[in-house]
């Protein structure tokens, strides 16, 4: 009752807001293919609140590829899926219009209502309705903040106002946001519907970023029709690697400079791995986090595989004078029936010496503007702790024929292989309090990213070894079967111990297609 | 998906690629007739068939020489147009043979409609569809037949359509039935046996149909699987016992899984379940012209499983399994249909269709030592099918006495 009223209250205040903010359907024109490629616009708190209004848009461009934009009125214009930076503490208003033209609903539109108590405008999802997924943040899985299992949103309808304080330990790092309506994220995120999330404070824990110039990269993929195989399209900011079909995106660094890139994998299914090749050669990479949470210390790497959703932030450095650098996606086996994720040219590095070397305007990660200290990092502790309960999960698939019908399911092992349903009983029911350890398989001949939401773990073992490192993730990769021996698996321990997450919230595959056909079950953390 | 110029059986004729495909398709036709294969003479070599059910659509055929050996010999081009993919459980080219009545036929599924050839004649004898509702593009039309009907199973419409058989093996639309499984599931599957069709469908329901008179009348036995009702499987091609007392499904699942459901009463009964844990997926099923061999094809794996069957009691006991196909991945990703390399006494082992691009033909030969076999792929495996792009579906000439 008190979520509604205080829905209510909020549908209300914000009706004025969403009035005068950004209404349009048509998405912004996107860079020129062969331009520099830009940062996202930032937007950044004003005393301790950042207040934004965004409206969700829809187009379709010359090209037949259709759009779905975050839009935002900046002073110089409206920009699409600007970046959020907030610094640990503050709080975040964000208003979101569903602007969407919702002339043809109807076809799409999936015969489930939101599942349990109404949030949002409530009715039937179809693939113009929205909500809103702060994907990595460790924030409350309800109304108005991080729920995406009653929060619906409709074309039309008064802008919805999301409330979120950004808690105080959470790790300084990328997130993104998204829309995860289920049966339709594919869609709008295939439409280009994410942006980036900061949570300042990175250079607290890895000091070698300061003084160092900042890159925001969100790769995006586009195909045509995402639920047919076929040829799509990656872009970086928005601006597309047509290579060797088009001109590249460029970026200019100077001679031999060192940068900080933060790269988000904001496709819908492909498995990026990254490198920057000098002169034709992996450079070396000194990776600083993975999904937004800091490693112990700086690990060299030639190649950063970032599965979908996955973060990987690093120190990149340029190519000489003379020299040539080049950002790339090296090819990924996903398995007999997974789709192949090709090698690609995202941006070619030029060495520029008059390269502009100056801060931008806007405020970077490494300004931690709340002058907090470096306190513990949240789940730092886990390696030590006490485990209350062990679970087996399990991917599986199955083709009645080649182009289908599949059946995409995640399994808590003794349960039966079922579909997710808006309106099913949570599978996994656990308290706060509790540290669980689960082993999760792949038994399909396709790889597949497990997520949860609301909380990372800890990666602790790679097909029964243990995972050296012990990352800290909220996405991993778990590779196909191959058809002979034992299934991969992944070994990660997951903490329930913060009060504030108790609720009901999902975990899923993050190939957006298998998620939106059923790959994804409920979790239910009891106070 | 790539293929080694090299990894095809040389027994196998090739186009030289620089003849565009009409030509090259005239050119052995007109080859095949100089050789005396034409005029519509009773074939008496054994053939398989294959249903390209490619762009371009037809069947090639290959003769089964000693020891099971393929080697083309023409590709009947079919008049209408198929899809590249579609169910794995469908049989999209089948054949009748009862001395009186020799005919094979065959779908297309882009163009919904079934063609004849009329074994000898080298040629297609034309083609039928059905209503304007019986549609099959999106996954394919499976095919059933016996020496009076075909009945051909439109995955889209989910609608059964009845096809009489005339002389020359001409085929006359009957009518068609819808149908449909519990939960809104289209037909999948498709069997006949004396007066009993039998269907599955994709949400896991079977149901079986009286076709005494023809048409297919439902039996009001439509039921759940045993597996399906399980939530983890769901039956997909069917094969029936030679005096009807058994029904066998192979499973789409992510494990290999056959059910049997005792049919002696006229009706479907609840089915049994088997797993023979030895691949993934198991759409496709073929019992041995002596039936005490059940052929599985491991559709989404890699392997061919040869389990041993009691006829009298319909129990499915473990048996052998093959080592992995050739070039799995690199060439094809899906196995399809399976046809036998002989029709009496165990079958000596099938053929299985490998749905690449272009697709090919495994060939696998079978050992029984009392209870225990060895199912292994021959030396001149894979036999290259250069006219199909999305080989699902293959059968033989003459076909099993069932």
């Amino acid at each position: 009752m008190s979520l509604m009223r205080f829905s209510n209250d909020c549908r209300a205040a914000v009706l004025l807001l969403a009035l005068s903010s950004v209404v349009s359907a048509q998405c912004p024109p996107r860079p020129v293919s062969g331009t520099e490629v830009q940062d996202p616009y930032a937007i950044t708190p004003q005393n301790g609140t950042l207040q934004a209004d965004f409206s969700l848009g829809e187009s379709v461009d010359q090209k037949g590829y259709t759009h779905y934009c975050y839009q935002y009125q900046a002073p110089s214009g409206v920009v699409e899926a600007p970046t959020l930076r907030l610094n640990r503490g503050d709080q975040l208003q964000l208003n979101l219009a569903d602007v969407i033209q919702d002339n043809d609903a109807s076809r799409m539109e999936m015969r489930h209502a939101a599942a349990g108590a109404v949030c949002g405008d409530g009715g039937i999802a179809t693939v113009s309705s929205t909500n809103l997924h702060f994907h990595g943040m460790p924030i409350p899985p309800v109304c108005h903040q991080d729920d995406v299992i009653d929060t619906l949103l409709q074309p039309g309808a008064p802008a919805f106002n999301f409330n979120i304080q950004i808690p105080s330990d959470t790790p300084p790092g990328l997130y993104w946001y998204h829309p995860h309506v289920h049966g339709f994220t594919e869609f709008q995120v295939n439409g280009g519907a994410a942006g980036a999330l900061i949570v300042n404070g990175m250079e607290k824990y890895r000091p070698e970023i300061k003084g160092l110039k900042e890159h925001v990269f969100i790769v995006r993929q586009q195909y045509l029709v995402p639920w047919i195989p076929g040829p799509y399209q990656l872009s970086l900011n928005y601006q597309v690697s047509l290579f060797p079909n088009g001109n590249s995106p460029f970026i200019n660094m100077k001679p031999g400079e060192r940068q900080f890139w933060r790269v988000a994998n904001a496709t819908i299914q492909d498995f990026l791995p990254i490198e920057i090749d000098i002169n034709g050669k992996a450079e070396k990479l000194e990776l600083i986090a993975l999904d937004g949470y800091p490693l112990a210390k700086t690990r060299e790497v030639k190649s950063i595989t970032i599965p979908p959703a996955g973060r990987a932030e690093f120190i990149a450095t340029g190519p000489p004078a003379g020299g040539f650098g080049e950002f790339v996606v090296g090819p990924y086996d996903t398995g007999p029936t997974g789709n192949p994720d090709l090698s690609a040219l995202l941006a070619v590095i030029n060495p520029v010496s008059g390269a502009e070397n100056a801060r931008p305007s806007q405020p970077l990660s490494s300004d931690d503007t709340s002058s907090q200290p470096a306190v513990r990092l949240k789940w730092s502790d886990l390696e030590n702790v006490h485990v209350t309960t062990v679970r087996k999960l399990f991917f599986s698939e199955e083709f009645g024929g080649t182009n289908g019908p599949i059946q995409f399911y995640i399994t808590v092992d003794g349960q039966q292989q079922k579909v997710f349903e808006p309106n099913e009983k949570p599978v996994i029911r656990t308290k706060v309090g509790a540290v669980e350890d689960w082993t999760i398989e792949n038994r399909a001949l396709e790889t597949h990213a497990f997520h949860i939401h609301q909380i990372h773990f800890k990666l602790l073992e790679v097909d029964g070894k243990p995972a050296p490192d012990g990352d800290m993730l909220d996405t991993v990769t778990i590779p196909y079967w191959s058809g002979k021996g034992p299934y991969h698996s992944v070994k990660v321990r997951m903490d329930f111990r913060d009060p504030t997450i108790a609720g009901t919230f999902l975990f899923h595959c993050h190939i957006l297609l298998h998620e939106d056909l059923g790959m994804m079950h409920k979790i239910e953390v009891d106070p | 998906m790539r293929i080694p110029a090299s990894r095809f059986s040389t027994a196998a004729k090739r186009l030289p690629q620089t003849v565009p495909l009409f030509l090259g398709r005239a050119a052995v036709v007109l080859l095949v007739f100089s050789l005396g294969f034409g005029c519509s003479r009773a074939l008496s070599q054994d053939y398989l068939l294959t249903n390209d059910d490619s762009d371009t659509n037809g069947v090639s055929f290959y003769t089964i020489g000693p020891g099971g050996a393929l080697n083309f010999a023409m590709e009947v081009p079919g008049p209408g147009l198929g899809i590249n993919g579609g169910l794995f459980g469908m049989s999209r080219v089948v054949a009748v043979n009862n001395g009186d009545t020799q005919c094979i036929f065959a779908s297309e599924a882009f163009t919904n409609d079934v063609f004849w050839i009329v074994p000898g004649s080298a040629m297609a004898g034309g083609s039928a569809a059905g209503s304007q509702s019986d549609i099959g593009s999106a996954n394919g039309v499976g095919l059933a037949a016996n020496p009076q009907y075909v009945y051909a199973s439109f995955s889209t419409s989910s609608t059964i359509a009845t096809f009489q058989v005339q002389s020359g093996c001409a085929l006359v639309f009957v009518n068609d039935v819808t149908a449909g499984g519990l939960n809104g599931g289209t037909v999948d599957g498709m069997a006949i046996h004396g007066s009993m069709l039998i269907a599955s469908y994709a949400d896991g329901s079977i149901e079986s149909f009286n076709i005494a008179s023809g048409t297919p009348m439902s039996n009001g036995d439509k039921l759940m699987s045993t597996a399906s009702a399980a939530g983890n499987t769901y039956p997909n091609g069917i094969d029936i016992t030679q005096d009807g007392h058994f029904a066998i499904f192979g499973d789409t699942s992510t494990s290999d899984v056959v059910e049997v459901s005792d049919i002696s009463s006229g009706r479907l009964t609840q089915t049994v379940v088997y797993s023979t844990q030895s691949g993934i997926s198991s759409s496709n099923v073929l019992l041995s012209p002596d039936e005490t061999v059940l052929y599985i094809t491991n559709t989404q794996g890699d392997v061919i499983t040869a389990a041993f069957f009691n006829k009298d009691t319909g129990q499915i006991t473990r048996g052998c399994t093959s080592t992995r196909i050739r070039d799995y991945v690199q060439a094809w990703s899906y196995l399809g249909g399976m046809a036998l390399q002989q029709i009496t006494g165990n079958g000596g082992g099938v053929y299985v269709a490998e749905f690449g691009g272009p697709s090919g033909i495994a060939s696998l030969n079978l050992t029984v030592r009392g209870s225990t076999c060895t199912l292994r792929e021959a030396k001149d495996s894979p036999t290259a099918d250069d006219y199909s792009q999305g080989l699902l579906s293959i059968g033989r000439f003459p076909p099993r006495s069932f």
